[in-house]
C-alpha cells in the first residue's frame, strides 16, 4: 500500500471491529519475536555505527560506549589553553549553570578563570558553546553523566579539559547569523584612561593610545586624568563586553558606528 | 494402580508418620493408624495442590508480561532470574512489606473480608477442576456445575469490598461488576449447557474422557466463542475491564487497597483467568487427553496429560492476551447491549446446534460411538 492510499473508512461490520485490531496485533507480534524495538539499555546502547570503532579507541574504553548520533547534545568539553575567560558563556547561559573559577593555565603558569558547569542545571541548550568566541567550549555526544552526589554533578574545568582530551566526538554548535555589527563606543569626555577596559579584555583588542593634553584656559581647571584613550579593534573584538563592565566611570557602551 | 496427586500423598504422609511412630515408645505408635494417615495425606495434597497451583498462577503472570511485551514491541520482565521469571515474586514480596491502609470511614469487616473471600473462592476452584487423569480431586459427578457455581461467587465479594471501602470510584467498580458478572453468567452457562447437552455429564473427568475421538471446540465452535467472550467478561479482563477502568474509575472496586491485600486481589484475578483456561480446555480442547492420530510417544511419557494441559492452557491464555492487546476498552452500554442482545441468542443458538450434534451422533454416516454420550 503506497502512503498516498486513501484511508479506509471504518467498516460497518462489527467482525470486522474485532478482526482487523486483532490481525494488527497479531503482526506486530510476529515482528517484535525476533527483536523488539526497545534496547536493553545499560548492556546495550543505541549509538551511531559510524562513530564506534574511533570513538572507543580514542576513549581508551571498549567498543561503543557513549556515542549516539553526531548532533546530540552531551557533555561539554573544555580546551583550557584556548580559553579566553571571556565569560561569554556564563553570560549566555539560561540556567545559569556556568560558572568562572580560576583555575591555573597550563602554559603561563598564572591563574585565569574559565567556565565550570552544573550539569544538575544544565539543559543542553547549546547557547555557551554556540556564544564561545574561540570555540573551545563545545559539546560532545557522551550522555551518562550519572552521579550520586550533587557535588559530583559540578563539572570543574580540568573535568571538563579531561572530557577535552578524550577526543569524543564534537558536535559544535555554531548558529549561522549575520556578523555582529555591534561595537564598543567610548563617550570620550568621561573617560578617564584608566586602563582598566585594555587590562581586562581577553583578547588584548583595545590599545590606550595617547590623546593631547590640551592647554587650560585661564582659570580653568583641567580634570584629573591620564591623557590616553582606548581604541577598540573591531575585527579582534568579540562583543564580550568585559570592557564595558570594568569601567568605573561607565563611559563604554555598546554602539554602531556610524 | 494409576498413580494419583492423592496416592502420593498418602504414601508421603505412611512414609512420615511410619519414621515417626517407630522412634516414639510402643505406647506412641498409634500416630500411624489409619486416620492419622488419611488426614495428613489429605493436608498434604491440599498442601501440594496449593502450592503448585499458585505457583503455575505466578507464571502466568510472568507468561502475560512477557507476551505483552512482544505485543506491545518490547521485552516486559528482564532482569530477575532468568527472562524475568522471578519478577512476580520480587513484586510480591514488595507488596508483602507494605502496610495496607484502611480508610477512616471503610466498613471494617467488609474491608477486610471482601479480598480474602474472593481469593479464597477463587483457589477452591483449583481444587475442583481436574487437570489430569491423576492431578484431580477422586470422582465429583457435579464437578462442573461446582466449579461454575463457586467461579460465580465473585461479584458478591467484589460487591461487598467495593461497597465496604466507601468511594465513589470503588462502589462504581463493583456496581458495574456486579452488572456485568451477572450479564454474562447467562451466556456462560447457556453455552457450558452445550457441552452438557453433547457429553451427557456434569463430571468434567466424563467430559473430557469423551473427547478422545473429537473435541467439542469443533462441531461446537459457537459455544466454544460465546464461552470465550463470556469468560473475557467473566474474568474482566480487556477489553471488558469496565470495572477496573483505569482512566475512568482510578483502579475500579480495588481502588482504596494496597499492601497485600492488593496482592489478594491480582492474585485472584489471575487465577480466575487461570482457571478460565482450564474450563476452555476442559471443555471444549479435549483436556489432557489427545487426539489418537498423535502419535504414542508424545502422549505416553510419564506426567503427558499434565504436560498436554498446560500447554494447551497456555495456548488458550495467549489467545485472552492476544485479544487484550489488540481490543480497545468497550463502554457500559456496548458491553451490556452485548450481552444481553448478542451473547445469549448465540448462547441459544448453540445449544440448538448441540442438540443437531447429538442427533448427529447417532446416524449411520458418522457411525455410533457406543458408550459416548448422547
Amino acid at each position: 500500500m503506497s502512503a498516498a492510499a486513501p484511508k479506509e473508512k471504518p467498516s460497518t461490520n462489527p467482525i470486522l471491529w474485532v478482526a482487523r485490531p486483532m490481525a494488527t496485533a497479531a503482526r506486530q507480534f510476529a515482528k517484535s519475536l525476533i527483536r523488539p524495538s526497545t534496547i536493553v539499555y545499560p548492556f546495550e546502547r543505541l549509538e551511531d555505527p559510524k562513530f564506534r570503532e574511533e570513538v572507543a579507541v580514542a576513549a581508551g574504553k571498549p567498543l561503543g560506549v557513549g556515542a549516539v548520533w553526531d548532533n546530540y547534545r552531551g557533555v561539554h568539553a573544555l580546551n583550557i589553553a584556548t580559553c579566553i575567560s571571556c565569560n561569554l558563556c556564563a553570560f549566555s547561559c539560561p540556567d545559569v549553570c556556568i560558572q568562572m573559577v580560576a583555575v591555573p593555565d597550563a602554559q603561563t603558569k598564572r591563574l585565569k578563570k574559565c567556565p565550570e558547569i552544573d550539569y544538575g542545571k544544565c539543559s543542553y541548550c547549546g547557547f555557551c558553546s554556540d556564544a564561545c568566541p574561540e570555540g573551545c567550549l563545545t559539546m560532545t555526544t557522551r550522555y551518562e553523566l550519572s552521579a550520586t552526589k550533587r557535588a559530583d554533578m559540578i563539572y570543574s574545568p580540568e573535568k571538563l579539559y579531561e572530557v577535552f582530551q578524550r577526543k569524543l566526538p564534537m558536535n559544535p554548535i555554531r548558529l549561522e547569523r549575520p556578523k555582529n555589527e555591534d561595537a564598543i563606543l567610548l563617550d570620550a569626555p568621561l573617560c578617564i584612561g584608566c586602563n582598566a577596559c585594555a587590562r581586562d579584555c581577553p583578547t588584548q583588542c583595545i590599545t590606550m593610545l595617547d590623546i593631547p593634553k590640551p592647554t587650560p584656559k585661564p582659570g580653568e581647571k583641567l580634570p584629573r586624568r591620564i591623557w590616553k584613550e582606548p581604541v577598540v579593534n573591531d575585527s579582534d573584538c568579540v562583543r564580550c563586553g568585559t570592557c564595558i563592565s570594568v569601567c568605573p566611570k561607565e563611559c563604554l557602551f555598546w554602539g554602531t558606528h556610524t | 494402580m494409576t498413580v494419583t496427586l492423592y496416592s502420593v500423598a498418602q504414601s508421603i504422609a505412611q512414609a512420615i508418620l511410619g519414621a515417626i511412630a517407630s522412634v516414639l515408645p510402643p505406647a506412641g505408635r498409634g500416630v500411624a493408624s489409619a486416620p492419622v494417615v488419611t488426614g495428613l495425606a489429605v493436608l498434604l495434597f491440599a498442601a501440594i495442590l496449593l502450592v503448585a497451583s499458585m505457583l503455575n498462577t505466578i507464571v502466568l503472570i510472568w507468561f502475560e508480561r512477557k507476551l505483552l511485551g512482544r505485543f506491545m514491541d518490547r521485552r516486559g520482565a528482564m532482569h530477575v532470574g532468568f527472562a524475568g521469571i522471578l519478577q512476580n515474586f520480587a513484586d510480591g514480596l514488595k507488596l508483602a512489606r507494605k502496610d495496607t491502609v484502611r480508610p477512616r470511614e471503610a466498613d471494617t469487616l467488609g474491608f477486610w473480608t471482601g479480598p480474602t473471600a474472593y481469593l479464597v473462592t477463587s483457589l477452591i476452584l483449583f481444587g475442583i477442576l481436574p487437570v489430569s487423569s491423576g492431578w484431580n480431586s477422586g470422582v465429583l459427578p457435579l464437578s462442573l456445575l461446582l466449579a461454575l457455581a463457586i467461579f460465580s461467587f465473585a461479584p458478591l465479594f467484589i460487591f461487598v469490598s467495593a461497597w465496604s471501602s466507601n468511594n465513589k470510584y470503588s462502589l462504581m467498580g463493583g456496581m458495574r461488576s456486579a452488572a456485568q458478572m451477572i450479564a454474562y453468567e447467562v451466556p456462560l452457562l447457556l453455552s457450558v449447557v452445550a457441552v452438557v447437552l453433547v457429553s451427557g455429564s456434569f463430571d468434567l473427568t466424563t467430559i473430557v474422557e469423551q473427547q478422545q475421538n473429537y473435541w467439542y471446540g469443533g462441531p461446537l465452535l459457537l459455544a466454544l466463542i460465546v464461552f470465550v467472550a463470556a469468560m473475557l467478561a467473566e474474568m474482566e479482563r480487556i477489553p471488558f475491564d469496565l470495572p477496573e477502568a483505569e482512566a475512568e474509575l482510578v483502579e475500579g472496586w480495588n481502588t482504596e487497597y494496597g499492601g497485600m491485600l492488593f496482592a489478594f486481589f491480582m492474585l485472584s484475578d489471575y487465577v480466575r483467568a487461570l482457571v478460565g483456561s482450564y474450563l476452555v480446555v476442559l471443555l471444549f480442547l479435549g483436556g489432557w487427553t489427545m487426539p489418537t492420530w498423535v502419535p504414542s510417544t508424545l502422549t505416553s511419557f510419564p506426567l503427558a496429560g499434565i504436560v498436554w494441559f498446560m500447554i494447551k492452557t497456555y495456548i488458550v491464555f495467549g489467545v485472552f492476551v492476544w485479544v487484550r492487546a489488540a481490543l480497545p476498552r468497550v463502554r457500559t452500554d456496548q458491553l451490556l447491549r452485548v450481552g444481553w442482545n448478542r451473547m445469549i441468542p448465540l448462547a441459544l443458538l448453540s445449544v440448538v446446534l448441540a442438540a443437531g450434534v447429538v442427533y448427529a451422533k447417532c446416524l449411520p454416516v458418522f457411525g455410533c460411538v457406543p458408550g459416548l454420550g448422547g
